[in-house]
Parts: structure tokens; C-alpha cells; sequence
């Protein structure tokens, strides 16, 4: 698998962090929370013994989860539990919240330091928190739904719980069930239109999505997020002029929402004018603060180059991003880069070397105190495109041995990163066998990525199959994001569908 | 914002997949002192084999209606072979007496009635788990851990 959850969880997460910092200046607030207030009756009440601290709390609620102003929550979070060092819930759901690993893992301890603090219901709260950070799922899936049973009208409960079923889990039937009701009992509560719409979109679902939507921009029709989620959507369903009207209707609410330059940066990229992407990326870019944010655009930036076949420029750019990546201390994005030019590399010889490259880059993350569980993610990253670079190039012991490690890997994590990435390199070393009936039922672990799809796709043609392999390249060829794995490979799909032939989705890069 | 945070967690997490998949868990009263059962021995329940706990309270077998997708797996995953097959064993009016099998019309009936009853087994989908039940482990793994022998697709 190629674009991992760790680089596109920080991409976005920036995409995030730059939106919601500039529209703090904004004045276009909704003057009213859309939950309801914690200690209301029917709602998880929240035990602590500073009346700053809850206010700060429930502040930060309706900044994260009613605004989603992600930021503004986070710091309303912090300044919770520095009113009350040892108000549980409030450290798990900082811990809960925030995309740094490392205030993650701290903010949890401390929530279960003083989860005793708390009352019996809090107490199962932080135990799902914490459960879906640490991996203990099952009694974290047991106290949230005795908290759903119990607080069956706690929207902000109802809301975050399908959130984390549909985003994290990829469980869309349990969280769609949960937001199907909250939106029976409020039809007006907009947050859940907002999740329920997406959750809709990346099930097969997304003709349900645009109705909600039009909720969700009439609700707060100031705010520049509905507008910029319509976007996200209308670009799901492949629909770039719509999806470029809404992010401009976003910009035009808000000009400072990077999410929705970056969103227009994209369309385009993806609609094929690279020149105008390029162009809106480097309004992003000048748009953000953060080092490391402005290092994930020029990443997309740089991308581009390859989207317009001009690999020779691409490498040079991305060897520019490279530099800039060391210099800025970011090591994951160093991997990253070195794995984006290994895809692209017609040469295996000099993609596997790139790829060598990219795990030494991902040894210095030790210096940078990067939890192990999301270096796990990216290596696992590395190692499958090695095994998929490595089998399509028909060097099975290089990818065998990728595969090695893999497994290994897989033998003793929960992360679905890490699954998956081991069952698509599994399906890459038994295309390479000749397993093609192997190598489908591997591949098909792994079908949301990319280059697993691609080589479903060929495996499927090679068994006799032509209509399964007919039916995933559309499924590929569908795929509409920023993942340097679609980059790579939905072109080749489509160019693929129009040729009629499967097998030559196998474009001239490996 | 975080709709991206959201599509790429989808993606990358398979959210989208159409196709059926999720862990089973096999979940008892939490009065029954059982913590982990191997797939053979859950076999030689579903089978009748075994017919009592170690407490010596008889063992009641609950699954959601055999035409399901869901206990069409669970079936086949336990007892082997085809779920046809497996309706045979588990319908066999012998056992009535023995280790009884109720069908129940969804996991939350299957809840019910393993929360009240001391010597019931279920399965159900690990996403609909309660506190009012226990999840028991299978061949040491519980859902959710790699190599975890009840996940369906």
C-alpha cells in the first residue's frame, strides 16, 4: 500500500491545523453549540471539581466536535486539565483527539491514572478513549455501546462513536445505523449530517450523500466546512466542476480555509491541469505556518510532475522536497518522498535502491521520538511496495523477502495498516508464483489500495476471469484522491478500460 | 478539515469495501468462569459432543438464523464443510435434550438471552458486544488479533 494512513493522517491533519487556525479569525461563528451541553439531563455527565476546567471542556466539544475546529478544541482541551490536573475525562478525550502520537499517549495514562476520580459512566467513556488508542478494542466496543444503551440522546456521544466506527474501523453499517437514528430524533443536528454523508460516500453509497450535504450548508450556511466537505464529495463521486464550485463557495465564506486551496489544488491535479494545480499549491502553501505542512504540499506539488509524465522533473523536484525534508527534521516525509519516486521508477533496480532509502530515512525517526505503532504503519508501507514492486518486476526473492518481514510484523500487530499491507505483498509473491486464485483472495484484503486493485486486476485476468477483472479496474478506476497510489494507478486503469484489456493496466513503470 | 482526516482513514482502512467483514465473538454469561475455548472444542459444542460447562450448567447454543450470511460463516468456521451440513447437526432433534440450538432474529436477542442465562454460548458480531456478556477467546486469540479465527468476510 503506498500513501500510508501515518503520511495522509499528517497531510490532512495539517490540511486540518491550517484551516481551522485561520478561521479562528473569522467572524462567522454559529452562535449556539449543536450538541447538547454535558450535565444536561440524558447526557454523560462530567465530573470535575474546577468549573473552569468543565467549561473549557464543554468549549472544546463544541469547537471539536459541533465546529470542527479541531485546533480551537484541542487547546480548550489543554486548558481543561490545566484547570483540573486530574479530571480523567478530560485527559482522555485530549488523548482521544489530538494527532500528536506523543500527547496521545501521555494524555491517556493520565486518564487512566485518575480514571478512579471519575464517575462509573465517565469511567467507561475513557475506557473506550482509550481502547481505540491503545488497541484494547473489545472492552472498548463493550463500554461504548453500555454508554449508547444507557445515553441513547447524547448526540455528541452518538456522533463521535459512529465517527470512530466509520473512519477508523470501516465498520459503515454500525455507524450509519447510529446516525440514521440520531438524525431521526434531530434532523437539524449538522455534525451528523456532515459524518453521515461521508460515511455514505466510501460505502458504495454516495448518490445518498449530496441530500445531506444540502443539509448541512443550509444549517450553518456561514461556515466554510460544509462547503468544503461538498466538495470533498462531489470529487469522491467524480464530479471536479462541482466539487471546484463548492471549494471556491468555501474560500469565498473564509479565503484563509486552506482545506479548500488545497482542495482546489487537488481537483485540478486530479482533472489533469497540472499547471493550475501547481499554481493553487503554492497559494497553499504560502497559506500555512507550519513547516511541516508546507513540506506535505510541496509533496503534492512535486507530484504533479509525475502526473503529467514528466518524470525527469519530478525527480529533480522531489529531490528539492527531499533536502527540504531533512533540513526540517522530518524523516517520515524523507520515506515518503523516496517511496513516491520508487512507484515511479520504470527502473526496479533504482526503485528498490529508492526504497532502501526510504526505511533508512524511517531508522532516524527513532531520534524523533515517533511512537512505534505509526513507524510500523510506515515500514509496513515501504516493505509492501517493495514486495509489489519487487513481484511485478518478477524478482521473487526480493519480494519474498519483503514479505518475510512483513509477516513477521503482522504476527504481532492489530494495526490495519500493517494487515493489510502484509496480505497485499502476500498477493504480489503469489501473482509472482503463478497462484493466481492465491493472490485474488490476498489482493482482495487490501481493496481500497490502489496497486493492490491493479494486480487484483491482472491476477483476476490471468485465472480466466475477464469480468471480475473488468469490474475491479472500474472499481480503480473510480478512485478519486490524493493518494500517490492513485496517482500512479487509476490513469493506467482508465487508459486500461478504454483499450479493453485488463492486462494492460500494467503501465510502463513496473 | 476533518472530512479528509475522515475519506483517507476510509480508504486507507477499507471502510468502502462493499463486501461483508468483520470479527465474531463467541460470548457467554459473565457468571461462566470459561475465559478461552479452542475451535475444537467450541466444535464439539456446536456438534453436541460436549454438553455441559465445567460448572456443570448445561450449555445452550444461540446463533442468529442459519440463513444469514453471519451463521452461514460462523457454521462453516466451526463445524467445517458446507453450512447445509452444518444445519443438519445443529437441527438434529436428538440434541433437544442435550445442547439445545436457539435461532435468534438478531444479535441483540442473542444478548438477551445469553445475559440470562448461565450456561448459554453465543456468537455475534464483535461490534454489537456488551458489558452484559463475556467474550471468550479462541485458540488464545480474542477479536481483533492477527490470526483471529472467527473473522468473516
Amino acid at each position: 500500500m503506498k500513501i500510508r494512513l501515518f503520511f495522509i493522517w499528517m497531510v490532512v491533519s495539517v490540511l486540518m491545523m491550517g484551516a481551522t487556525v485561520q478561521a479562528q479569525d473569522t467572524a462567522s461563528a454559529p452562535s449556539a453549540s449543536a450538541g447538547t451541553a454535558a450535565g444536561a439531563p440524558g447526557v454523560i455527565p462530567v465530573t470535575t471539581s474546577s468549573i473552569a476546567a468543565q467549561r473549557a471542556y464543554e468549549l472544546g466539544m463544541v469547537e471539536r466536535e459541533d465546529r470542527l475546529f479541531v485546533d480551537e478544541g484541542l487547546e480548550f482541551f489543554r486548558q481543561a486539565v490545566k484547570e483540573d490536573p486530574q479530571f480523567a475525562l478530560g485527559h482522555a478525550t485530549l488523548g482521544y483527539f489530538t494527532a500528536d502520537p506523543r500527547e496521545a499517549k501521555e494524555e491517556s495514562a493520565l486518564a487512566e491514572k485518575f480514571v478512579d476520580k471519575a464517575s462509573p459512566d465517565e469511567q467507561l467513556l475513557v475506557r473506550w478513549m482509550n481502547g481505540t488508542k491503545d488497541g484494547d478494542l473489545v472492552p472498548a466496543i463493550s463500554a461504548m455501546n453500555d454508554l449508547l444503551a444507557k445515553y441513547p440522546n447524547d448526540k455528541r456521544l452518538l456522533n463521535m462513536t459512529a465517527e470512530w466506527l466509520c473512519s477508523n474501523q470501516g465498520a459503515s453499517e454500525h455507524g450509519e445505523a447510529i446516525l440514521v437514528r440520531l438524525l431521526k430524533s434531530d434532523p437539524g443536528y449538522y455534525p451528523a449530517l456532515n459524518n453521515l454523508a461521508y460515511c455514505y460516500a466510501l460505502s458504495g453509497e454516495a448518490r445518498l450523500s449530496p441530500p445531506l450535504m444540502d443539509r448541512y450548508v443550509a444549517a450553518i450556511p456561514n461556515e466554510p466546512n460544509p462547503q468544503d466537505s461538498y466538495g470533498e464529495i462531489m470529487r469522491i463521486l467524480g464530479d471536479y466542476p462541482a466539487a471546484l464550485e463548492h471549494y471556491q463557495k468555501a474560500l469565498e465564506i473564509n479565503p484563509n480555509f486552506n482545506a479548500s486551496q488545497v482542495g482546489v489544488a487537488s481537483t485540478y491535479a486530479l482533472m489533469g491541469d497540472e499547471k493550475r494545480a501547481r499554481a493553487q499549491y503554492l497559494v497553499a502553501i504560502k497559506g500555512t505556518r507550519e513547516r511541516w505542512t508546507q513540506v506535505n504540499y510541496r509533496i503534492l506539488w512535486a507530484l504533479t510532475y509525475y502526473r503529467e509524465n514528466k518524470p525527469q522533473l519530478a525527480r529533480e523536484e522531489f529531490r528539492k522536497v527531499d533536502a527540504e525534508a531533512h533540513l526540517a527534521s522530518l524523516p517520515v516525509q524523507e520515506a515518503e518522498i523516496h517511496r513516491t519516486m520508487a512507484l515511479f521508477d520504470p527502473d526496479p533496480a533504482s526503485a528498490l535502491k529508492q526504497l532502501d532509502d526510504s526505511r533508512s530515512d524511517l531508522s532516524a525517526t527513532q531520534k524523533v521520538q515517533l511512537l512505534p505503532g505509526d513507524r510500523d504503519n510506515e515500514l509496513a508501507s515501504i516493505l509492501q511496495t517493495r514486495a509489489f514492486i519487487a513481484a511485478s518486476a518478477g524478482k521473487l526473492e526480493v519480494a519474498e523477502e519483503a514479505l518475510k518481514l512483513l509477516s513477521d510484523m503482522a504476527e504481532n500487530s492489530r494495526s490495519i495498516p500493517v494487515q493489510k499491507s502484509y496480505h497485499s505483498a502476500n498477493g504480489a509473491v503469489l501473482f509472482a508464483r503463478g497462484d493466481y486464485a492465491g493472490a485474488i483472495a490476498e489482493l482482495q484484503e487490501d481493496a481500497q489500495n490502489p496497486l493492490s486493485l491493479r494486480l487484483l486486476a491482472e491476477a483476476q485476468a490471468k485465472a480466466g476471469k475477464p469480468a471480475d477483472a473488468q469490474a475491479t479496474l472500474t472499481t480503480l478506476a473510480a478512485i478519486s484522491d490524493e493518494r500517490v497510489e492513485t496517482a500512479f494507478a487509476v490513469p493506467q486503469a482508465r487508459a486500461a478500460l478504454k483499450s479493453d484489456n485488463p492486462q494492460t493496466a500494467q503501465g510502463e513503470a513496473h | 478539515m476533518r472530512n479528509r482526516v475522515f475519506i483517507f482513514c476510509l480508504l486507507l482502512a477499507g471502510a468502502a469495501s462493499i463486501a461483508f467483514a468483520t470479527d465474531f465473538a463467541v460470548v457467554v454469561n459473565p457468571a461462566n468462569p470459561v475465559r478461552e475455548l479452542s475451535l475444537v472444542e467450541l466444535a464439539k459444542i456446536f456438534r453436541a459432543k460436549t454438553n455441559t460447562w465445567s460448572t456443570g450448567k448445561s450449555i445452550t447454543i444461540i446463533l442468529r438464523d442459519p440463513s444469514s450470511p453471519e451463521a452461514k460463516f460462523v457454521i462453516e468456521k466451526v463445524l467445517g464443510g458446507t453450512v447445509d451440513e452444518g444445519k443438519v447437526v445443529l437441527n438434529d432433534p436428538s440434541r433437544k435434550s442435550t445442547v439445545p440450538v436457539v435461532f435468534a432474529a438478531s444479535d441483540e436477542d442473542i444478548l438477551k438471552i445469553v445475559e440470562g442465562n448461565a450456561g448459554a454460548i453465543g456468537v455475534i458480531d464483535v461490534y454489537n458486544i456488551t458489558g452484559g456478556v463475556k467474550v471468550v477467546k479462541i485458540d488464545d486469540k480474542q477479536p481483533f488479533d492477527p490470526g483471529y479465527t472467527l473473522k468473516g468476510h
